[in-house]
C-alpha cells in the first residue's frame, strides 16, 4: 500500500507541474495585464499540435521540434494580444469573455483541421525507471525536470533581471512604474506572449505523455486557474506549489475515494481555500 | 410593445410545427437569458451558476412530481424553494468574503460543477448520465377543468406567457429602487458602499432572483423537451447563456431575448457544421464585446435616439474614460 | 423574426437529389455529423449518400411495376437534442418522409421520441441508439427499428466475445469505464455478461476527460485480474493501454468498442489484445470482393483516403441499410405501406458488406470480427456469424 501511495504522490507531483506551468501563465498575465487569460489552455493545445505535427508528420526529432512548437504558440499569443487583448487591459470581465470566444474559435479550428480522432505521437522514450518497487515512466521524469527547470528559470529571471524587476514594479504600482520609464505596453504584450509560450511548452511536453485531442485546453486551463488560486494569484512560487498540491490531492483522493470524482477533490479544496484564505496560500493578505 | 403583439400573432400565420418549436425554445431560453441579465447585465456580477439553477430546478421539479406526487406547479414551487436556499447559501459564501469579480465567477463555476457531479453520480435519485424521461405535462386549472399543456400551440402560449411574466418582473426590478442599487453596484462597487448601499444584501438579492428565473426556465425546458440530463448544468450551457445576453444586449430587458432567438434559430436558417458554427459563435462573441459593447439589442436601441443626443452621450462617455 | 429566412431552409439543407419526372422515395437522415459526439453519425452520413447515389445512377429501383428514385435529406443534429427535435418535425411534417435513418445518440433519441411516437405506423425510425433497445417490441413503438446488435442475448456480440475469452481460460476481468452514459451502459451490460459466464469482475469509473489513469490502474491491478477492459472508445484507450504497459499494470486487454489503433500502437508491450470490431476492414479488403469494391467506391466518391478506423461503424444505419430498405419495399410491393415494409424488412437476410437480418423485435443481427493481436502485432481474425432464427 505504501508503494501505491508513494507512486501516486510522485505521479501527482509530476502531473502537478503541468498544472503549475499553466498556473504560472495565469498569474503572470493577471499581475501585469489585469485579466485572466482563460484561453491559455488553447495555446497549450496549439503547442501540443505543433509539436506532434513537427515530430510525426514532418519528421523532426522530438527535442528539436520543441522549440518551434513553443514558437508557434508564442506567435499565436502575439497575434491574439495585438488584435484583441490589447483592448481589454484591466477589464476583467471583457477579458474573460474574449477568452471564452477564443476558446470556441481555437477548439473548433483544431477540430476542423485534425478531427476529434486522438493523435498519439510516436513514443519518445519508452520504459520506466524502477526503484524500491516503485516505477515511473522515463518520459514523465524528463517532462517534470524540464518544466520545473523552466519555472525556476522564470522565477530567477523575474528576480534578477532588469525586465523582471520592471515587471514586478509594474504589478505593484503601475503609475509609478510608468513614471519611472517602464515601457508598459511592451511589458504587457511581452507578458502575454511569454505566458502563451509557457503554455505552449506545457502542451509540447504533454504530447509526449498522452494522446492529443482538441479539447485538451479546456481541462488544463481549469486546473491551471485552480492551481493559481490555491497558490495565490499574485504569487509565482504559489503557482508551482498550487499546481503540485492540486496534482497530489487528486492522485491521493483517487486512491482512497472513488476515481469517478477525481476533479471534485481539487474543486472542493479550492473552494475551501477561497473561503478561508482568499488570497491563496502564498498570496499577500 | 410591438414585440409581444407580433409573438401573439405568429401562430395565426405560421402553421408549421417545427417553426413554432423554434419559437418555443426561443421563449424558454429567453427566460434563462433574462435571468442571467439580472445578475450580470444589471448588477454587474459574472455568475456561472445560472445553468446549474436551470438544471437543478429541472430535476427537482420532476423528482418532486414523481416522488412526492405533487402537480407540476407544486413541483416547481419546491424546486424554486430549493434553488432559493442554495442561492442564499452560495451567495452568502461568495459575497461575505467579498470575492471580487473573477473569484466570484470561479466560485460559482466550482459550485455549478460540484452540483453537476453530484447529480451525475447520484444515480439512484437522478439516473445519472442516463437522464430522465419526463412524460408528465403541466396542467392549468383545477380538477376537472384542468387543461394539459401538451400540444405545440399550448406550449407556444404557455412559454410566451412565462417569458412575458419574466420580462415584467425584470422590468419591475429595473425601474425600482432595487434596480438603481444594482446599477450603482455595477458601475462602482466601492462608491456604492460609501453611499450607504448594503452591497452584500443587494448582490445576494440579484443572485437569488437570477437563479429563480433560471429555475423557472429549467422546469419549462425539461417538461417541454421531455428529457433531462446532467449536461443541463454544464459550463457550456452557461457559456451559451452568456453569449445570448451579450449578443442581444446586456443592458436592456428584451435584448437577451433577441440573443436567445438568434442563438436558437440561426442554426436552422444557416446550416453549418458544428465546428464552423462554433468558430462563428466565438468570433461574433469577441466582435460584440470589442465593437458593440451594448450588444445588438442595445445598439438597435441606440438607433432610436436622435443623432444629436447620441453624439452628446458619446462625448460624455469619452470624457469619463 | 423574418419568415423569409426560413424559406432558406430548403436551399440550405444538405440535399442529395436526383428526382425529376420520376417518382421519388424520400429518406431522411438525422445524425450528429459534426461536434464532439459525431464519430458514429459521421460514418453513417458518409455511407448512406453513396448507396443512394449508386442506386439512382443504376436507374433507380422497381416496386410493383413502377420505377422510383431515392432522395436523401440529411440533417446534422450536431449532437444537440433540441436541434434534433426541430429537425425531426421538419422531416415528418414538411418533407413528408417515411423512412428516417438515425439517430445514434441516445439522448437525441430520447428527446425526439415523444414526438415520433405520434406517428407510429406512418414512418420508420431506423437508428442505432442504445436507448432504442428498450422500446423494441413494445406496442405503439413499431416504428422503432434498431440498426445495431445488442451485446447480450444469444446473438449478442458481447456474449459471443465473452465465450471467446472464457475459452482462453479467463477468470477475472477488470473494467475501467468513463462515468458517462455510454460507459455506464457498457459497464452494466458487461458486468452481467461476465457474471453469467462465471467470470469475476471489478469495476472502476473515471471522469470523462481524464488523461492520467495511474491511480485507477494501480487499484485495479492490485486485484490481479487476467484482462483489462479499458473504456469504450479510442480516445481513452490509447492512454489507458500505454499507461498500463508503462506502469507494468496490465498487458492483456479485451476491447468491445473502439478500434485496433490503440493495440497496434502499443504492440511491443502488449501480450494479448482481443478486440471486437464489426469488420476488420484491413483484412476483409483482401478477402472479400464486396468490401474491396466499397473501399474503391468510397475513395472515388469522396476523393479522400478510406477511413479504416471509422468504417466498422458503417454497420449501423449506413450503406447496406439503404439497399436493404429497397429490398424490403420490393418484397412488400409498396413504398407507402410502412407496416408491410417493416414486416418485409424483418423477414429478409441481406448480404452486403455485412450479413444483416433483424430479430422479431426489430433489432439487428450481423456478423462481426474478433481480432486477436499478440505481442509485436501478430493478428488473427475470427469472423463470427451469430445464430439466426
Amino acid at each position: 500500500m505504501t508503494q501505491l501511495l508513494v507512486t501516486q504522490i510522485l505521479n501527482g507531483i509530476i502531473v502537478g507541474t503541468l498544472y503549475g506551468i499553466i498556473a504560472l501563465g495565469v498569474t503572470l498575465t493577471f499581475g501585469i495585464t489585469g485579466i485572466v487569460n482563460f484561453a491559455l489552455g488553447q495555446f497549450m493545445m496549439v503547442g501540443a499540435y505543433a509539436a506532434w505535427y513537427l515530430t510525426d508528420v514532418v519528421g523532426l526529432p522530438y527535442p528539436v521540434a520543441l522549440l518551434p512548437a513553443v514558437g508557434v504558440a508564442a506567435l499565436a499569443g502575439l497575434v491574439v494580444d495585438q488584435l484583441l487583448f490589447r483592448f481589454t487591459r484591466d477589464n476583467l470581465v471583457n477579458g474573460l469573455l474574449v477568452s471564452i470566444g477564443l476558446i470556441a474559435v481555437f477548439e473548433s479550428t483544431a477540430l476542423l483541421i485534425w478531427t476529434s480522432s486522438p493523435k498519439e505521437m510516436n513514443f519518445v522514450m519508452s520504459g520506466s525507471l524502477s526503484f524500491a518497487g516503485i516505477s515511473l515512466p522515463k518520459t514523465k521524469i524528463v517532462v517534470f525536470a524540464t518544466l520545473s527547470a523552466v519555472i525556476f528559470l522564470t522565477f530567477l529571471a523575474l528576480m534578477r533581471t532588469w525586465l523582471g524587476r520592471a515587471a514586478y514594479a509594474y504589478s505593484q504600482n503601475p503609475e509609478a512604474a510608468r513614471l519611472m520609464g517602464v515601457r508598459t505596453q511592451l511589458l504587457q504584450s511581452g507578458v502575454v506572449v511569454y505566458s502563451c509560450a509557457l503554455a505552449g511548452l506545457g502542451g509540447a511536453l504533454y504530447v509526449s505523455l498522452y494522446s492529443l485531442e482538441p479539447f485538451l485546453g479546456g481541462m488544463y486551463i481549469l486546473k491551471g486557474v485552480e492551481a493559481a488560486i490555491l497558490g495565490g494569484i499574485g504569487s509565482l512560487v504559489g503557482s508551482l506549489v498550487g499546481g503540485i498540491l492540486l496534482g497530489v490531492i487528486e492522485a491521493v483522493g483517487s486512491i482512497y475515494l472513488p476515481t469517478a470524482f477525481r476533479d471534485a477533490y481539487g474543486l472542493i479544496l479550492v473552494v475551501i481555500v477561497l473561503i478561508f484564505r482568499p488570497s491563496g496560500l502564498f498570496g499577500e493578505r | 410593445m410591438l414585440f409581444w403583439i407580433l409573438c401573439l400573432a405568429v401562430p395565426l400565420v405560421v402553421k408549421a410545427e417545427f417553426i413554432l418549436t423554434i419559437f418555443i425554445f426561443g421563449f424558454i431560453l429567453g427566460v434563462l437569458a433574462i435571468s442571467f441579465n439580472v445578475i450580470f447585465g444589471y448588477a454587474g456580477q459574472l455568475s456561472m451558476f445560472n445553468a446549474a439553477a436551470f438544471g437543478i430546478s429541472a430535476y427537482a421539479t420532476f423528482l418532486s412530481m414523481e416522488r412526492l406526487h405533487v402537480s407540476f406547479w407544486g413541483g416547481l414551487v419546491i424546486a424554486l424553494v430549493l434553488v432559493a436556499i442554495l442561492s442564499v447559501i452560495i451567495g452568502a459564501i461568495c459575497f461575505k468574503f467579498q470575492l471580487k469579480a473573477f473569484y466570484f465567477a470561479l466560485v460559482t463555476m466550482a459550485f455549478a460543477e460540484l452540483a453537476r457531479l453530484v447529480i451525475m453520480n447520484w444515480g439512484s435519485l437522478t439516473k445519472g448520465t442516463l437522464g430522465i424521461l419526463v412524460l408528465q405535462k403541466p396542467t392549468l386549472g383545477f380538477g376537472d377543468m384542468a387543461i394539459k399543456i401538451d400540444s405545440t400551440l399550448g406550449w407556444y402560449y404557455f412559454s410566451l406567457a412565462a417569458l412575458f411574466l419574466s420580462a415584467l418582473v425584470c422590468r419591475g426590478i429595473v425601474k425600482s429602487w432595487i434596480g438603481r442599487a444594482f446599477e450603482a453596484i455595477r458601475l462602482n462597487e466601492d462608491l456604492a458602499q460609501t453611499l450607504g448601499i448594503d452591497i452584500f444584501r443587494y448582490k445576494l438579492l440579484a443572485f437569488t432572483i437570477a437563479n429563480l428565473l433560471a429555475g423557472v426556465a429549467g422546469a419549462l425546458f425539461a417538461f417541454y423537451t421531455g428529457y433531462i440530463e446532467p449536461s443541463y448544468l454544464s459550463t457550456t450551457q452557461s457559456l451559451d447563456v452568456i453569449a445570448m445576453v451579450l449578443i442581444g444586449g446586456a443592458g436592456t430587458v428584451l435584448g437577451p431575448v433577441f440573443g436567445a432567438f438568434i442563438l436558437t434559430g440561426l442554426p436552422h436558417v444557416i446550416e453549418l457544421s458544428a465546428e464552423i458554427r462554433s468558430i462563428a459563435f466565438g468570433t461574433i462573441l469577441i466582435l460584440t464585446i470589442l465593437l458593440l459593447p451594448r450588444g445588438v439589442g442595445g445598439s438597435l436601441k441606440m438607433l432610436t435616439i436622435p443623432w444629436w443626443k447620441r453624439l452628446r452621450e458619446r462625448r460624455a462617455a469619452g470624457r469619463a474614460a | 423574426m423574418r419568415f423569409s429566412g426560413f424559406a432558406a431552409f430548403a436551399g440550405a439543407a444538405l440535399l442529395v437529389t436526383t428526382a425529376f419526372a420520376q417518382d421519388v422515395v424520400k429518406i431522411g437522415q438525422i445524425e450528429a455529423q459534426t461536434g464532439p459526439n459525431s464519430v458514429n453519425g459521421w460514418m453513417s452520413s458518409q455511407g448512406v449518400p453513396m448507396a443512394v447515389d449508386e442506386i439512382n445512377k443504376a436507374g433507380g429501383f422497381q416496386v410493383a411495376g413502377k420505377k422510383y428514385k431515392l432522395e436523401l435529406i440529411s440533417l446534422d443534429t450536431r449532437g444537440d437534442p433540441k436541434e434534433a427535435t426541430v429537425q425531426i418535425k421538419r422531416l415528418i411534417e414538411r418533407d413528408k418522409v417515411k423512412f428516417v435513418f438515425g439517430p445514434f445518440l441516445s439522448n437525441v433519441f430520447a428527446t425526439i421520441l415523444p414526438y415520433a411516437e405520434q406517428f407510429n405506423g406512418k414512418f420508420l425510425l431506423m437508428g442505432g441508439a442504445t436507448r432504442a433497445h428498450e422500446y423494441l417490441g413494445k406496442p405503439g413503438y413499431e416504428f422503432v427499428v434498431r440498426t445495431w446488435s445488442w451485446d447480450t442475448g444469444p446473438q449478442g456480440f458481447g456474449e459471443l466475445m465473452t465465450d471467446y475469452v472464457k475459452k482462453l481460460g479467463t477468470k477475472k476481468i477488470a473494467m475501467l469505464m468513463q462515468n458517462d452514459q455510454g460507459g455506464q451502459v457498457v459497464a452494466s451490460i458487461y458486468e452481467d455478461l461476465f457474471k453469467k459466464a462465471g467470470i469475476e469482475t471489478k469495476l472502476e469509473f473515471f471522469e470523462p476527460g481524464t488523461k492520467d489513469f495511474s491511480a485507477a490502474l494501480a487499484k485495479l491491478a492490485a486485484w490481479k485480474p487476467d484482462l483489462l477492459f479499458p473504456g469504450y472508445n479510442d480516445s481513452v484507450m490509447y492512454d489507458i493501454m500505454r499507461q498500463s504497459t508503462e506502469g507494468n499494470y496490465f498487458r492483456r486487454f479485451m476491447v468491445a468498442r473502439g478500434s485496433m489503433g490503440p493495440c497496434l500502437k502499443n504492440k511491443a508491450e502488449i501480450d494479448d489484445c482481443i478486440v471486437y470490431v464489426p469488420k476488420y476492414f484491413e483484412e476483409a479488403e483482401k478477402t472479400n470482393d464486396k468490401v474491396k469494391k466499397f473501399v474503391a467506391a468510397y475513395k472515388a466518391f469522396y476523393k479522400r483516403d478510406f477511413p479504416y478506423d471509422q468504417a466498422p461503424i458503417c454497420s449501423q444505419s449506413c450503406y447496406d441499410h439503404v439497399y436493404m430498405l429497397v429490398a424490403a419495399m420490393q418484397k412488400a410491393g409498396t413504398v407507402d405501406d410502412v407496416t408491410a415494409i417493416r414486416k418485409a424488412l424483418l423477414s429478409i437476410t441481406y448480404e452486403g458488406l455485412w450479413k444483416i437480418s433483424f430479430d422479431e423485435k426489430g433489432e439487428q443481427i450481423f456478423d462481426f470480427d474478433v481480432v486477436h493481436m499478440k505481442r509485436n502485432g501478430e493478428i488473427k481474425v475470427t469472423t463470427i456469424d451469430p445464430p439466426r432464427k
